[in-house]
């Protein structure tokens, strides 16, 4: 399998200035992420403490009672290693009352509600600490559509939303997350058991390729299934970067006004009067 | 004649024309101080790239008078920069201008306005119509912007004008980081080495760096010398002035070493286009 292997330092310098610049023209110097103990929002730790300075980067470590502990203790090693200031807030006792109240058992809805209560208590605290909130999604699951809609997909900016997951691994490796942190399983940690290659059916190793392939090299399903991929693989893939299209634009605006939201009010994100 | 020419790898601010005339300031200011002959911005430097439906919003006439700072200036070192410019037609372009003893030398419109993919300037701006070149103290000046540069015909059109000087002023945003420079800058250096080489003449790009909604402008600025040589290279990613210090007799050796332009056919070229663009298989 063919790596996607790119110029780290290069990669690494780009978005240590893209986090400084894009900051500072949102109007913020600082920034705030939900760490979790994965390889994601550890790079984007590491990566945010360097660009803006280590007090500037604050870490939220949102555990519910199913998540593991080891979820727990590789964050602190995050935490620790970078010597950033963090905040453990255990959310069990927002959002059990809702999952009792309506006697909830479907992993899925558990999963999107946990997402989105970590999402308001990010959003809260980045208020708090006067700092845009770091997203941690990279491109594999943005294009998979693997994350929940104004859950964790909610932030200021993307900084690894440009990498694929084994890409991710690659860039940590060279900016130094702990191996232990890098080695590990994928997993939202949602539930317990819960992986990413499980639900996703593949192994990112694959997932990337069949990716990058259609997305950056622009190849057909038909080409890509003709250079040798499974057939029912290639289909999930394209099948899950179509459904979750939504997820990736504005909601769509009835238009009926000369300028219109998201359609034809086209000013810059990044333009400050 | 030795001349000294200053590269302005800036990072503008988007959309601010104060903002981004003092730092214009500051930069020519540096290059005067340093003896430059001329300094040289970015494309649209006065503005930011990705200006969408602020394109009206930062529109100027090359006489408004915001822009005397830049003009006092240019009593001491020739300017090149970018702006929108505001056309006698009330049309936004994307210029080029050229300053010279405190008077408009020249204003360049930029031809191949790119729009697909993350690029929609053709939604905003008018589309040039003509490659001129103007005479200065130290040679003949040829000006491109960003993607007119990767039209040869065009580069061609300065040359059949026997330009001494391809100025290619950019905006090109970062893609490709597989290799040791980002991937971009590996086609625009082939580019400024054939051009260089075959036209005789200097290649002078200049490009900006800093981000806007996400794109990075990378840099890697440089003047290629018609022998091939790379001078005043600005590094990538970060803001720079740079120098390179020219000799224009390099023109005059490469014009007799390789000689090109001597044995170039122009009427023959506009035969041959004229009867391939009437040819009836084209319509």
């Amino acid at each position: 399998m063919t790596k996607l292997s790119l110029n780290y330092k290069l990669v690494k310098e780009f978005i240590l200035d893209f986090i400084k610049e894009e900051t500072i023209s949102n109007g913020f110097e600082r920034g705030i992420l939900g760490l979790s103990g994965g390889v994601d929002s550890a790079l984007v730790a590491y990566l945010a403490a360097e660009a803006l300075g280590r007090k500037n980067v604050k870490a939220l470590l949102l555990p519910y009672k199913t998540t593991s502990p080891d979820s727990l203790t590789d964050a602190m090693l995050v935490v620790k290693d970078i010597g950033i200031p963090y905040e453990k807030i255990d959310i069990t006792k927002i959002a059990d009352p809702y999952f009792n109240e309506e006697k909830l058992n479907n992993n899925l809805r558990i999963g999107n509600f946990l997402a989105r209560v970590r999402m308001s208590v990010i959003f809260d605290k980045a208020f708090e600490f006067g700092a845009i909130v770091l997203g941690t999604s990279n491109k594999s699951e943005l294009m998979l559509g693997y994350s929940t809609w104004y859950g964790d997909m909610a932030a200021g900016i993307y900084p690894i939303g440009d990498l694929y997951k084994t890409q991710v691994w690659e860039l940590a490796k060279f900016v130094g997350v702990p191996e232990k942190i890098i080695n590990k399983k994928p997993t939202a940690d949602l539930w317990p058991g819960q992986t990413d290659e499980g639900e996703l059916g593949a192994p990112y190793n694959d997932l990337d390729v069949i990716l990058n392939l259609y997305i950056d090299k622009r190849k057909s399903k038909e080409e890509i299934i003709s250079m040798g991929f499974d057939k029912k693989l290639v289909e999930n893939v394209f099948n899950r970067v179509y459904k979750s299209q939504y997820k990736r634009t504005l909601p769509p605006v009835a238009k009926f006004s000369p300028r219109t939201v998201g359609i034809d009010f086209l000013y810059p994100h990044d333009f400050k009067r | 004649m030795k001349v000294k020419i200053a590269l302005a790898q800036i990072n503008p601010y988007l959309g601010d024309l104060d903002k981004n005339i003092s730092k214009h300031t500051e930069f020519i200011e540096k290059a005067i101080e340093n003896k430059a002959d001329v300094v040289v911005f970015p494309e649209l430097s006065l503005t930011g790239y990705k200006l969408n439906d602020l394109t009206q919003e930062v529109a100027l006439k090359p006489c408004d008078t915001l822009l005397s700072p830049i003009f006092e200036l240019s009593k001491h070192i020739d300017i090149s920069f970018g702006l929108v410019e505001k056309g006698e037609d009330e049309i936004p372009y994307n210029s080029a201008i050229y300053l010279e003893n405190g008077k408009v030398k020249n204003v360049y419109r930029k031809i191949y306005l790119p729009t697909h993919g993350m690029f929609q300037e053709l939604r905003f701006f008018g589309r040039g119509e003509r490659v001129k070149v103007f005479d200065t103290k130290y040679g003949r000046v040829g000006v491109l912007i960003c993607r007119d540069f990767f039209h040869p015909s065009l580069a061609f059109l300065a040359y059949a004008q026997k330009a001494d000087f391809l100025f290619a002023m950019s905006n090109m945003p970062l893609r490709g980081v597989e290799g040791d420079k980002p991937g971009i800058q590996y086609m625009v250096e082939h580019t400024a080495y054939v051009y260089a080489n075959f036209f005789s003449e200097f290649v002078v790009f200049v490009n900006r760096v800093g981000f806007e909604d996400g794109m990075g402008f990378y840099g890697g600025s440089f003047v290629e010398t018609p022998f091939g040589n790379v001078l005043g290279f600005s590094g990538i990613l970060k803001e720079n002035l740079s120098f390179a210090e020219i000799e224009t007799e390099d023109i005059f050796y490469r014009r007799q070493s390789f000689p090109l332009m001597r044995e170039e056919d122009f009427y023959l070229i506009k035969r041959n286009l004229d009867s391939i663009l009437s040819s009836e298989d084209l319509k």
